[in-house]
């Protein structure tokens, strides 16, 4: 059976407007997948959204193409020279090209939404993500040992493409957690360790572990954020000054705490999948800065939220849940009072 | 120096015209039909495709920002209610009303904290104080998540409608709720326009396309 198939039924007219009593009636089993992949759609669309930022149409260095051209710095010379190359085509079409751009997300979130564009839609937004990688976050600066995990590294696009991957529609069960249902358990697995080992190392290679590099890079994000916000990064930026190291040290110590976690029991896969979220959105907020969307001029929301994200994928869910998911008739018949809706 | 993409506020001021316009044509249609269901919506949509209107291009702007206010206050209102109502009968659920509430809210706020004059928007004028970001991006974020979860519903309509509506329940879809009391060549006239226009998937488009110009409009504010 296939779960994409599980409908919807309301209550019968009748028993609607006579009554508010409990009833039996047909409900929705979620589709958790289709959960995650309308999420995925959403951050899609605020992407394309804050593509259309006026700063984005701007041409010149206070625009959106001279931010592109200063992420070929510190990058190998022939990688800075295709960034360059892609930013001087930018700053000379600046609408036509940035209409585009917005174009490209649209289609991709709208396309998740249905399930007929859904494949086509999830196979654009992997292009897409290692397109603007290359050329819209200079390769997450990891050729030039700029990537931490605090900043956002290894660039935040690169997670757009690994729910891509995992949110790949398929017929089946999401246990042991959504993730499995795509790529299957022991990819699934794999996957998040690879992940999450990486993330572990960038954390303490490079300026990755630099008190300063730390420091700066919380202060060059609070420029036109709100006061509250600032304050925040205030502390960020005293914390990574004076404990900057030992942050990095405990940062990759979590990182590989998570990695491992998925291999554990369910309780201490939670468990896990609870530290890696919390220290992610943690991150987002007092580190990230929303990926500098309150301060306007940003292009996606970084790195944080996808990570919570994908975190959430792996969720072990409960013998209970999943079965019942897996209920061959697509419509489970249950008690419950009300309406969805 | 920003460049003040024009024509993009042309478009979405266009947009949101259109929604006002089929707003007038639901409304028309929900009188004719005697359809019970969804006006409220209708009325909001058109309040909110008008003022809209007028944020993205400032000659299309009418009306004073103080009876813009009240009207939206009113709306606020009201979904409040008929969202507590709701929660009252059916129990714990999230009740379409609730959108619509954050929708007036919305509307309310950006009334109150006009965009500043270097944003590029057309309409507002610089004042003093300024939403905060913060809550800018989350109501954005909820309005964005409000588009793609109506467009992937398979309940069509229920963002007009909720799903309790009795024609919902019926056939499954909303927007049929056609009065028996009308014959001849009336009603037939009645019927098309009600089954060319007043479709779920319309009504579900108005509303997906509301969402993403409010959600622009919050964007341009942070």
């Amino acid at each position: 059976m296939s779960i994409t198939a599980t409908r919807v039924s309301t209550p019968p007219a009748a028993s609607v407007s006579s009554m508010g009593s409990p009833r039996a009636l047909m409900v929705p089993q979620r589709d958790l997948q289709r959960t995650f992949q309308m999420a995925l759609a959403t951050v899609w669309l605020l992407d394309a959204v804050l593509q259309l930022q006026p700063f984005m149409f701007t041409p010149g260095s206070s625009g959106f193409s001279g931010m592109l051209r200063g992420l070929a710095s510190q990058n190998p010379g022939w990688i800075a020279h295709t960034i360059t190359w892609n930013a001087s085509i930018v700053d000379h079409h600046p609408v036509s090209t940035n209409a585009s751009f917005a174009v490209i997300q649209f289609v991709i979130g709208f396309g998740i939404v249905s399930r007929r564009t859904l494949r086509p839609a999830l196979g654009l937004s992997i292009v897409w993500s290692l397109a603007v990688w290359w050329f819209g976050e200079g390769l997450g600066h990891v050729f030039s040992g700029g990537a931490s995990p605090f900043g956002g590294g290894p660039g935040g696009v690169l997670f757009y493409a690994l729910l891509a991957i995992l949110l790949w529609p398929r017929a089946g069960s999401d246990q042991p957690f959504v993730a499995a249902r795509a790529v299957g358990v022991k990819m699934a697995k794999a996957l998040w360790a690879a992940v999450w080992a990486l993330l572990a190392l960038l954390s303490v290679v490079g300026s990755g572990r630099s008190p300063e590099s730390l420091h700066n890079m919380v202060a060059g994000l609070n420029r036109g954020e709100p006061g509250w916000l600032t304050r925040i990064d205030a502390s960020s930026e005293s914390f990574f000054l004076h404990h900057g190291t030992t942050a990095a040290i405990a940062l990759a110590v979590v990182c590989l705490t998570v990695a491992a976690g998925i291999f554990l029991p369910p309780r201490y896969a939670r468990a896990s999948v609870v530290l890696a979220s919390v220290v992610f959105a943690v991150i987002w907020v007092a580190v990230q800065n929303f990926g500098g969307i309150l301060a306007g001029g940003a292009t996606d929301p970084d790195a944080g939220l996808l990570i919570v994200l994908l975190a959430l994928l792996y969720w072990p869910l409960s013998d209970d849940r999943a079965s019942a998911i897996d209920v061959a008739s697509g419509a489970i018949l249950v008690t419950q009072e009300g309406p969805p809706s | 120096m920003t460049a003040t993409p024009s024509w993009l506020y042309y478009l979405f001021g266009a947009l949101m015209l259109v929604v006002a316009a089929y707003s007038v044509v639901l409304l028309l249609s929900s009188v004719a039909t005697r359809r019970a269901l969804g006006w409220d919506v209708d009325v909001s949509h058109l309040f909110m495709g008008l003022s809209m209107a007028g944020m993205f291009v400032t000659r299309w702007a009418f009306g004073g920002r103080d009876v813009w206010e009240l009207i939206f206050s009113l709306l606020l209102i009201w979904f409040l209610v008929r969202s507590i109502q709701s929660l009252h009968r059916w129990g714990p659920h999230l009740s379409h009303f609730l959108i619509h509430t954050v929708m007036s809210c919305t509307m309310l706020l950006m009334y109150r904290f006009p965009l500043p004059a270097s944003s590029g928007a057309m309409s507002m004028s610089m004042r003093g104080s300024r939403l905060d970001p913060g809550l800018s991006f989350l109501l954005a974020f909820v309005l964005f998540a409000s588009a793609i979860f109506t467009l992937a519903s398979p309940n069509k309509g229920a963002s007009h409608h909720g799903t309790h509506a009795p024609a919902y329940a019926m056939s499954g879809t909303a927007g049929s709720g056609l009065s028996t009391s009308r014959t001849g060549e009336q009603a037939t006239s009645v019927v098309s326009i009600d089954q060319l226009l007043a479709t779920p998937r319309l009504e579900d488009m108005s509303h997906v396309v509301m969402c993403v110009a409010m959600g622009f409009m919050l964007i341009l504010m942070l």
